[in-house]
């Protein structure tokens, strides 16, 4: 519309607004201006809200409105409104697709449907400036951005998997993470390779009606990833990087030796100032190995202690480098891009490199004949650290790194490590078996007389194993699909899709000889696995409009089979330690199976997955004001004995959008006010294979004389026993969801609430040891989610030069256990021996062990404890300055009937906050995440170290009864085994400035100046602010431990050593032409 | 167009032939249902049931050897969860949550559950009313003979397994076929007297069904696997435990006189028996084997065991110096010819220390996968139980000293043990000496509370403490315990180990009962 058109306007509504008052009677049609169709049920109002109406089936409209009427509005869901003043109204009203938000195409699986005809609870997360934040994963990128879907970043070390929990997690045993659909095809890791510059936009479907049409694998929600793909238009190329760099967060607060013999003298000192315990003698303040080390602390490390985590942890570098061109014709439209990422990790010998290419065709072959092809390779390569990042934590600062002149000296005294030189890794045992004299910190000199070991362990330093043993992983990926549609008749399409996903990895863990100890022979291991999984996706799709009724019907069957073939060759004795292959080893280790039940030694194994569906859905809308769309998915799946395979998973929702009724019509504020209910059932089918029969290990021995020959045996050494009847989990969930928009869009809410139950729970579950397991698999028990979350959004400032814009979103989820096959409830035991409870009634998971009341203050507290009748069995328990365990049960008893609930894993809250800012060229956002009111196990507090040398366990601790300290705080060594008391269930409460982005947009005139169609350079940063909550005595409370014991859902909320918190700046550039 | 209708039908073939995507089964292992269809896969599968007596040996040393008096934690001033672990069952005060308790518990039970497997399949049914064993009728095509062989192997590493287990926690739960979870749940624990005859049944069993061939008669490849007279041996020592003297001896008499079996002779004949130039020697009644090389069957006991921070001078891959021999012991083993093979010395003066050197090879090459097998039944413990069971006599002396003898120790003179106490010392000390680090010494001084009059498995701890107190036990702190204290620990309670906490907590529909003292 041109200026003049525009004064034109203004100058007849002008006009009109003068001319006399009545009734206008004014009719027309409206048609959709880019087919010409005639549109229904588009509203036509007067702007004095008295009258209004809606087009007939053919796009005719007869209406009589005031006369006072100035302007005529014209709107419809899914399109542009216009408004004409009265005079001006044209005889064909032709209105325009909207690219509004409650237009926008949502994918919900085998399908789109727009925004407003919405029944499920189905977030949408466009792509705008997620690859600009700097993490270096998509899942990272999401976290905070969709309420109800926690991410949390279980582990800090580049390339890691985050934990993905949709609603809580649905399931006890089988896997809660959510199944991920990447343009159609679900895979296994998905979230890993996927370049997040590629992708278009990430959909959750979060409630079981939106998810059943995923069937058995739906019950932990789905995120669906639809990848970027060309417009017709000329070649546009675009280039992004970005490079930065990464650091810890925060360290441990660990004490050199110097300053804990300083602490025990000091300490010490104190104590002799109480008259009720007889004072330490000389001998018992410090230990002689614990004075051997300040000796060398002191002596021959010339007052340098060894800061162990420095050696670990470096500032690390971020690198993101893609090139992408899209473009093409009206027919034939392509989309290519390539990136290559290196994110380094922020310990030594963590890196992360990645490849990506992709390739997108979507090419019209006739009018009815579309193809689409999409092609992505991938490589990762991956470099993980050999020692875990807690052992240079608890390290001693006594010990040097490498050995000096000075040390080397030392250690060449003695006769075993003649040979050492200086610059060679110092070692514990080069200093162990020796006499040590010096300078205490009171200025007494002290001679050990007989030999000491500083540090009594065999094991080398990290720092030595972390230079001698190398991990290394590459991945090579394609994932490969073609679709064919082809439009069989007016409404009818035909849609086959193949896809192929294969993913070959192989890896090395290479140690050289003397890496963990001395004499250890040089080891090699290398496994190597191919998995293919090709999927065939057959749908029919019709769509009908019969007036203002709309249909669409959805029929179809997919077959998924996966392949999978794993080799593993360990092999050790190499001539030299130069080799990395496994043919020159003098030794290679046969199969065996080991304690823990896992295959080890030189094996290969091939198994196959097969997975058969069948499914069909309708979405029905009259006017767009009724929504419905029911679903039915079956699913047969290998998982399960036959008889037990086969799944029926259907759904149904409802929606109704209020405000095209005509008596929300006129409420101007009120853009939009829609409700929605459903109810489905999803299934869970993730456990392992073949869990329906007891499978035979190699288990060889060897008889004969002499030595012995080799004799090959089986037996059924999984720990885990197996359970013919198991089948499908099943979830079954309601969804109550509320959509506003109010003024004008300025405002969006949507509220869901829902509540799920999972049934048939898969549970692995323990059994008693005498079975000669530890567990086996069934379908018990019964789960109970429910939640609420909200995601609001905000236009709070829309000036031309200046916009803020706020999403808001929070979700709280409460589960609950409902039944657990009439059994009381489970205890499992962690590393530690710490417990955990699943018992009906109460959340899955359970926190379960003693109730301290700070600490024993004086062994007369005890003696009088004890004279009123108080007793135990329980190991160490009566020691002053230890923890004073609670008489729950009254029976003047401590025994394990007083262990109660000491917290659970689960937060009460997690919640983002991003604002946006846009101001001229400039823009600024930050995302504030937090988690509220979930605990966790601290497991440090079980590390000697830790207890002795780490500041936040020491600092007011108990000493003597006149020196108590806080009352709480035990001394390190006193008492009762800490891990299985509360005293190591702490606050997992935290929140963040997650990400923050400051940006600049070049001015359209001087890119044009430059050639250019866009030029962008921001600055952009992770965990700038980080607070975790008070009580929490680590460093990462977002940390989790998910391996052994760890990962089943059963056993949930410990850390230990946790890896940290990465601080990373970035500074990033775009440019398209 | 009229093509395009062509891959439409594309599709619809597709529908008809996808059965087979689902239908998939294990194609890397086999099973147990379908398994064990002939001799060589139950011989296959009972192999594997041998596999399973390696893992408790692992923790075996910590609740036998680690708790009597001829070991102990080797570094008291360590505050390290590891070694206070070891030091509370040194100690007498292991938590019910010990995890080497859990982890013997688990393993043994783990070994029952594979015999229980082969039993099964070759149709043996135990009566636990009658105690008795009987064989019903299978499909397998294997022979009468073949079957009552195998059927004996399993039910010995059944029988050894439980004795060890009623030996350590008293009564426990009686598993005797393969059960299901829902089963377990409602069974109890038994008494110890239930498990007993469980042993008995298997040992009387076994003993008759399986060959009795002498030891030089034995085929080559069959050394190693138990046999009639390890079962004789082994249902002796579960006579004697139970003071059931007679029987023992009969056993024991006809082991002694008829089996082949013998001590070794010439100048290192005691190091020759644990020589792994010289396995499954006329001495081992029965061994649990390992085998280096790669397998998966070496042995790692014997890097726990060598001296920490001796690098590679005693074994490849440094030691852990755990159970660390008491000095009771060495001085005990002094001028005793069998020390030199028993116990090393490692560095001198004032840091030397010792250690278990039975087991370290001599040629050491791979860490923690050694070759040396570790003895449960060995001739000379026949010869010495029979002196155990015969009591005080002339005949049980010249027993001790043709063990003695073998050994290059002096024998003792007539008139030498001129009594009693004497004769009950001088077995208690052969029997140390001669089994010292194979796990027997607990269950020795446990038995000997019945089979002896002058010696108790508590006075003799008590001494220990009070011996090794001075120069070991009073370094502890956290919390520093006098002698007085320390003793105290030793209760007649605390000769049993406690249930496992887990154990106990996993079943919530049972009580199931503590052992007293924990």
């Amino acid at each position: 519309m041109n200026t003049r058109r525009l004064l034109l306007l203004l100058f007849l509504q002008g006009f009109f607004f003068c001319a006399a008052f009545g009734q206008k009677q004014i009719t027309g049609k409206v048609v959709d201006s880019a087919t010409g169709e005639p549109l229904s049920g588009v509203s036509v109002l007067s702007d004095k809200k008295k009258s209004g109406g809606t087009t007939a089936a053919d796009g005719s409209y007869k209406l009589s409105v005031d006369s006072k009427t100035s302007v005529v509005i014209f709107s419809s869901v899914g399109y542009t409104s216009q408004s004409f003043p009265l005079a001006a109204v044209p005889s064909t009203v032709r209105l325009t697709k909207a690219a509004n938000a409650l237009d926008e195409v949502v994918v919900i699986g085998y399908g789109t449907v727009r925004k407003s005809h919405l029944t499920g609870a189905v977030s949408k997360f466009k792509n705008e400036k997620l690859d600009e934040a700097p993490v270096s994963r998509l899942d990272q990128a999401l976290q905070g951005k969709i309420a109800g879907v926690q991410i949390q970043n279980t582990s800090s070390e580049a390339g890691s998997d985050p934990k993905i929990r949709i609603r809580g997690g649905n399931s006890i045993n089988a896997s809660a993470d959510p199944l991920v659909v990447v343009d159609g095809h679900p895979v296994p890791d998905g979230l890993s390779y996927v370049n997040p510059a590629d992708v278009e936009s990430v959909e959750v479907l979060k409630d079981a009606a939106s998810a059943a049409i995923y069937g058995s694998r739906g019950a932990s929600g789905v995120i669906i990833v639809t990848t970027k793909s060309g417009k017709a238009n000329r070649p546009k190329y675009s280039v992004k990087a970005s490079t930065g760099t990464k650091a810890a967060y925060e360290r441990y607060p660990m004490l050199t030796m110097t300053e804990y013999g300083n602490l025990l003298y000091y300490e010490a000192s104190l104590k002799a100032k109480d008259p009720s315990i007889t004072p330490p003698t000389t001998s018992q303040i410090m230990t002689p190995a614990e004075r051997a080390g300040y000796i060398i602390e002191q002596t021959l490390l010339g007052g340098q202690p060894t800061n162990w985590q420095s050696q670990a942890l470096r500032d690390a570098t971020v690198r993101n480098l893609q090139l992408s061109v899209s473009g093409g014709s009206n027919t034939a439209k392509y989309f290519i891009s390539g990136a290559y990422q290196r994110d380094d990790g922020m310990m030594y010998h963590s890196n992360y490199d990645r490849f990506n290419l992709r390739t997108r065709l979507d090419v019209d072959l006739s009018k009815r004949v579309k193809l689409s092809f999409n092609m992505n390779p991938s490589y990762i390569k991956r470099e993980r650290p050999s020692v875990n990042y807690i052992d240079f934590v608890r390290f001693y600062s006594f010990l040097p790194v490498y050995h000096n002149d000075v040390t080397a000296a030392f250690a060449n005294q003695s006769a075993l490590w003649g040979n050492l030189k200086p610059g060679d890794f110092a070692q514990a045992r080069h200093f162990n078996g020796r006499i040590y004299s010096g300078y205490m910190p009171d200025g007494s000199f002290y001679n050990t007389v007989t030999a000491v070991d500083p540090f009594s362990t065999a094991n080398n330093t990290p720092k030595s194993i972390m230079e001698t043993r190398s991990i290394t992983s590459n991945d090579y990926r394609v994932m490969s699909s073609g679709d064919l549609s082809v439009n069989i008749l007016n409404g009818l399409d035909f849609k086959t899709m193949a896809s192929a996903y294969i993913v070959y990895s192989n890896a090395l863990d290479f140690a050289k000889r003397n890496s963990n100890k001395d004499g250890d022979v040089n080891r090699g291991q290398y496994n190597s696995r191919l998995m293919t999984d090709l999927l065939w996706e057959n749908t029919l799709t019709y769509n009908k409009r019969i007036g203002g009724h709309s249909f669409t019907l959805l029929g179809g069957f997919t077959a998924q089979k996966t392949r999978q073939r794993d080799e593993q060759q360990q092999a050790q004795d190499f001539p030299s330690d130069n080799f990395t292959t496994m043919n020159n080893a003098a030794q290679v280790t046969l199969p065996y199976v080991d304690a823990n039940g896992v295959q080890q030694g030189t094996f290969n194994t091939k198994f196959g997955i097969g997975l058969l569906s069948y499914l069909g859905r309708l979405t029905y809308d009259y006017k767009s004001k009724y929504l419905l769309s029911a679903s039915l998915r079956s699913d047969g799946s290998s998982k399960f004995a036959p008889g037990h395979k086969w799944g029926t998973f259907p759904a149904v929702s409802l929606g109704w959008v209020a405000t095209q009724e005509k008596f929300l019509r006129d409420v101007k504020w009120l853009d939009n006010l829609k409700f929605r209910g459903s109810y489905g059932v999803t299934g869970n089918n993730r456990i392992n294979d073949f869990l329906w029969v007891d499978l035979l290990y190699a288990s060889n021995y060897d008889f004969g004389s002499g030595n012995g020959t080799l004799v090959s045996g089986q037996a059924p050494t999984n720990p885990v026993l197996a359970n013919k009847n198991i089948t499908w989990e099943q979830t079954y969930q309601y969804n109550f969801g509320v959509d506003v928009s109010l003024f004008h869009n300025a405002l969006s809410l949507s509220v869901d609430a829902y509540q799920s139950k999972t049934k048939a729970l898969l549970l692995q579950q323990a059994v008693m040891a005498f079975l000669g397991s530890t567990q086996t698999i069934n379908n018990i028990g019964q789960l109970q989610n429910r939640g609420i979350e909200a995601e609001l959004t905000g236009n709070v400032i829309r000036r031309k030069n200046f916009r803020w814009t706020v999403s808001a979103n929070i979700a709280h989820n409460e589960n609950k256990l409902l039944a657990l096959a009439g059994e009381q409830y489970f205890l499992n035991y962690g590393e530690r021996t710490e417990v955990y409870r699943n018992m009906p009634g109460r959340p899955l998971v359970e926190f379960f062990g003693y109730k301290t009341d700070g600490v024993w203050l004086s062994q007369q507290q005890i003696n009088d404890a004890k004279a009123k009748g108080l007793t135990s069995n329980l190991s160490n328990l009566f020691v002053a300055g230890g923890l004073k365990l609670v008489d729950v049960n009254g029976d003047n008893v401590i025994d394990d009937k007083d262990r109660v609930v000491m917290g659970n894993p689960y937060p009460d809250y997690n919640w983002g906050l991003t604002n946006n800012f846009t101001w001229g060229q400039f823009d600024f956002s930050f995302l504030l995440q937090g988690s509220q009111g979930g605990q966790l196990i601290n497991g440090d507090a079980n590390y000697n170290e830790t207890k002795r040398i780490n500041k936040n366990y020491i600092e007011n601790r108990w000493l003597s009864p006149a020196y108590p300290g806080d009352g709480k705080t035990p001394y390190s060594t006193n008492g009762f085994n800490w891990m299985l008391t509360d005293y190591v269930v702490e606050d997992a409460s935290y929140y963040a400035l997650r990400e923050m982005i400051v940006g600049y947009t070049l001015p359209a005139k001087v890119t044009r100046l430059a050639h250019l169609s866009g030029a962008r350079f921001y600055f952009s940063a992770q965990n700038l602010y980080y607070h975790s909550a008070s009580g929490y005595r680590g460093i990462n409370p977002e940390a989790r431990f998910n391996t052994s014991q760890y990962a089943t859902p059963l056993v949930d909320g410990y850390q230990r050593g946790s890896f940290p918190l990465p601080k990373t700046v970035l500074f990033g550039l775009d440019i398209n032409f | 167009m009229k093509r395009i209708h062509y891959i439409f039908l594309l599709g619809f073939i597709g529908l008809a032939s996808c059965k087979k995507v689902i239908d998939l089964y294990p194609e890397s292992n086999l099973n147990t249902e379908t398994y064990y269809s002939n001799l060589d896969e139950v011989k296959a599968g009972l192999t594997g049931a041998y596999n399973s007596l390696q893992k408790p040996i692992y923790y075996e040393w910590q609740l036998t050897e680690l708790r009597s008096d001829n070991t102990k934690q080797g570094n008291p001033g360590s505050t390290s969860s590891n070694n206070r672990d070891l030091s509370d069952l040194d100690m007498f005060t292991p938590s019910t949550s010990h995890g080497a308790i859990y982890q013997y518990w688990l393993t043994s039970y783990n070994s029952i559950r594979n015999a229980n497997l082969i039993l099964q399949k070759l149709g043996v049914k135990y009566d636990p009313a009658a105690g008795s064993l009987s064989f019903q009728s299978i499909s397998i095509p294997i022979s009468d003979a073949d079957r009552k062989q195998l059927a004996g192997e399993a039910m010995f590493i059944r029988a050894y397994n439980y004795f060890n287990l009623v030996r350590l926690f008293g009564g426990v739960f009686l598993n005797y076929e393969p059960l299901t979870p829902e089963q377990a749940k409602t069974m109890n624990r038994v008494s110890a007297a239930e498990i007993y005859k469980l042993i008995e049944a298997d040992l009387k069993t076994a003993a008759s069904n399986m060959n009795t061939l002498k030891f030089n008669q034995i085929a080559g490849a069959d050394l190693g696997r138990a046999n009639g007279w390890a079962a004789k041996g082994l249902l002796a020592k579960a006579y004697l435990t139970l003071n059931r003297k007679a029987e023992a001896i009969a056993l024991l008499q006809d082991v002694k006189n008829n089996s082949g079996y013998a001590l070794l002779t010439g100048a290192n004949a005691y190091a020759n028996v644990f020589s792994t130039t010289n396995e499954m020697n006329s001495e081992i009644i029965f061994a649990i084997r390992f085998k280096a090389g790669g397998l998966g069957l070496g042995n790692l006991l014997p890097n726990v065991f060598a001296p920490l921070s001796s690098g590679s001078a005693v074994i490849a891959g440094d030691g852990d110096g755990l159970n660390y021999p008491t000095n009771d012991l060495d001085t005990a083993s002094m001028g005793d010819p069998r020390r030199a093979t028993n116990i090393g010395v490692f560095g001198t003066g004032s840091a030397a220390k010792l250690y278990v050197k039975k087991f370290i090879p001599p040629q050491p090459s791979v860490n923690d996968d050694t070759e040396n097998d570790w003895p449960v039944l060995r001739y000379s413990d026949i010869l010495l139980m029979l002196a155990e069971a015969q009591g005080f006599s002339q005949s049980s002396i010249d027993l001790i000293n043709q063990v003695r003898t073998r050994a290059g120790a002096t024998p003792y003179a007539a008139g030498a043990l001129g009594n009693v106490a004497q004769f009950e010392q001088a077995l208690s000390t052969e029997r140390r000496i001669e089994f010292s680090f194979e796990d027997q010494r607990w269950f020795d001084l446990v038995r000997f509370n019945t089979t002896l009059t002058t010696i108790t498995a508590e006075q003799a701890m008590k001494d220990h403490f009070a011996r090794e107190y001075y120069n070991h036990y009073r370094q502890y702190t956290a919390p520093a315990l006098t002698l007085v204290q320390l003793q105290s620990n030793v209760t007649k309670e605390h000769l049993l180990l406690p249930i496992p906490q887990r154990e106990i907590d996993t079943n919530t529909s049972l009580v199931i009962p503590q052992n007293p003292g924990y």
